[in-house]
């Protein structure tokens, strides 16, 4: 016997019960931060002041106010000849049941041309990493290793999507705007914080991701090349953390002192608490419009240079999303049209998702029946070597179900 | 028989003794219905009718919407999607109906079926008339256990006549072999004369 539904949808219902009661609140609170986003944009400098008073005393992400709060831009024209690059990746991992140490990263990749010259590849690469460089990232300066699984495994795989990326850029025609589509956040958040040591950023973001990106912002100088990550439904508070800076009533602020041990809701600036970016900006953007640029505040991001990620919210009519840009696109007024105006159009192609990431997504996705057979041809191939593919048997049991 | 004039139009992707699937290089660009296929095997090539096409999604679990109510034409919501010629596939059924012996053709099953990524061509006319040269093949299109197996024998007689020079007197020959094969049932017999009459 598997899950039991009929118990848990009595939680399930509960659930439900208990958001229903807190609606209301949360609507008063959204209704506040549309006004307090309305009232600081007549007075953004006062505002940054106040967020540069607070520095690292205020411990949360505080979207960066370069180009203003409430300013909404409508969608400029998209050209009608133009090509958009999409690259997503999956991978199988090796747990410690399974008998190699060893991953599979599948990046799928999708170029599609619009206008006079319509056509369209799709393709997917898979790539083994199976040797010791690939499966740990060793510190160069002395004995330490840490493991690439779990999270770090991600970041591989996205630094593999930009590298996918940056081909199809180059392959692409060069007469032709181009807008290359990642999914999900420019931001390798995994790398921020203390849950790895230096050597590991070094290896993977100063020694990998950056200089994909540096060769990124040279292709973009001989030709109109939008980079930019696209994110479905974000979840992120950036601007509506700036807009608890506005309303917190402590000069200067500093959330350990004056509010540490204060519960859920009880601090002032929860006035704002709860409501999400895409909240906010689904009441002030039109269909087609996007929000002004902001900064990505997070710590990794101060090792990305003039890669820092900056990012606008964009009405793309089912939903607000969140579309981030290395700060080289982001300064170029041609290359924010562009990505504005050409990830919209994705949407509108791709009903309401950008068609290059869907169909990237679909070349990339690795099925369970994928993974199943990826560990066979695993295991024959050690077979016919006279090697014995050990595994676990709890796995054996989980594949040879008996009664 | 096997010159350049054939038109390769895709490769065998499913193969059994009595009938194999074409998947077509040309999205939409089935063979016609009773159109005859050679599937080349080095000196053994498989002759083949076309006895039906599908264009399907390449991948099952996902679904065609409609995507043109605000398109002008068919041919926009392609332009507009240009993906979609890479998401479908067009595949033909084909029933063997004989097999290239040495010199001499064969209106029997081959005695074994085409290699998967055989590749399959549309017979030119000569092509077609020299196999047609008999007629013995018919009785396997008949016979096929294939619910429009009729359809596919008419269709078959109309596309050989087609390449026949005295196109009436093929379509008498055929129609008297299709009128020993399907004697006993008079209804089925008038059904497929109905669909060759000229």
């Amino acid at each position: 016997m598997g899950l039991d539904l009929s118990r848990a949808a009595r939680d399930i219902d509960s659930m439900a019960g208990r958001l229903h009661d807190g609606a209301a609140a949360q609507a008063g609170r959204l209704t506040r931060a549309r006004a307090v986003l309305q009232a600081q944009d007549a007075r953004l400098d006062a505002l940054r002041e106040k967020v540069n008073r607070g520095g690292d005393r205020v411990t949360f992400l505080v979207a960066g106010l370069s180009d203003g709060l409430a300013a909404r831009h409508p969608a400029p024209d998209a050209p009608s000849d133009y090509v958009a690059l999409g690259a997503d990746g999956s991978q199988i991992e090796a747990d410690r049941h399974t008998p190699v140490a060893c991953f599979l990263l599948n990046v799928g990749t999708v170029t599609l041309r619009y206008g006079d010259a319509p056509g369209a590849t799709l393709d997917s690469v898979p790539l083994l990493l199976a040797d010791a460089a690939d499966l740990e990232v060793r510190d160069p300066s002395g004995s330490r290793s840490v493991r690439l699984d779990g999270p770090l495994l991600g970041v591989r795989r996205a630094i593999e999507e930009h590298r996918a990326l940056l081909e199809l850029a180059r392959r692409a025609p060069p007469e032709l705007p181009v807008v290359a589509l990642l999914d999900g956040s420019l931001v390798l958040w995994t790398l921020s914080g203390q849950a790895y040591p230096d050597f590991v950023r070094e290896a993977l973001l100063d020694r990998a991701l950056l200089p994909v990106l540096d060769e990124f912002a040279a292709l973009a100088r001989s030709r109109p090349l939008a980079l930019a990550s696209y994110i479905s439904y974000p979840r992120s508070t950036d601007v509506v953390n700036t807009l608890r800076v506005a309303e917190c009533p402590y000069e200067p602020p500093d959330c350990d002192r004056h509010c540490a041990g204060r519960g859920a809701f009880q601090r002032p600036c929860d006035s704002v608490g709860g409501v999400l970016d895409r909240d906010l900006f689904g009441g002030l953007l039109a269909p087609g419009e996007r929000s002004a640029l902001f900064d990505s505040a997070s710590s990794i991001v101060r090792r990305y240079g003039r890669h820092a990620v900056r990012f606008f919210y964009l009405n793309v009519g089912d939903e607000i999303a969140r579309v981030e840009m290395p700060q080289w696109a982001a300064d170029s007024p041609r290359l924010v049209e562009l990505a504005h105006s050409l990830a919209l159009d994705q949407c509108k192609r791709g009903r309401g998702y950008p068609v290059a990431l869907s169909e990237s997504h679909e070349q990339a996705v690795v099925h369970e029946a994928d993974r199943e057979q990826f560990w066979r041809l695993v295991e024959n191939a050690l077979a016919r070597r006279g090697l014995r593919a050990e595994t676990s048997a709890k796995s054996t049991s989980k594949r040879t179900r008996w009664l | 028989m096997t010159g350049d004039a054939a038109k390769r139009i895709g490769e065998v992707v499913l193969a059994e003794s009595a009938r194999f699937t074409v998947h077509c290089y040309d999205l939409h660009g089935a063979p016609p219905l009773g159109a005859f296929l050679r599937a080349s095997d080095g000196h053994a090539p498989v002759y083949a009718v076309v006895a039906g096409a599908s264009t399907v999604s390449i991948d099952a679990g996902r679904r065609p919407v409609a995507l043109g109510e605000e398109e002008e034409s068919e041919e926009a919501v392609y332009r507009r999607n240009p993906q979609l010629a890479q998401l479908f596939r067009t595949e033909a059924q084909a029933l063997a109906v004989g097999f290239r012996d040495g010199d001499a053709l064969r209106h029997y099953l081959p005695p074994r079926p085409p290699r998967i990524h055989a590749f399959v061509s549309l017979c030119p006319p000569e092509e077609v008339r020299a196999f047609t040269q008999s007629l013995d093949f018919l009785a396997l299109l008949a016979n096929a256990p294939i619910p429009s197996a009729d359809d596919v024998l008419a269709a078959c007689v109309r596309e050989a006549a087609a390449a026949h020079d005295d196109r009436h007197a093929f379509l008498l020959r055929a129609g008297r072999e299709t009128a020993r094969l399907l004697g006993a049932d008079v209804q089925r017999l008038m059904t497929v004369l109905k669909r060759i009459r000229p």
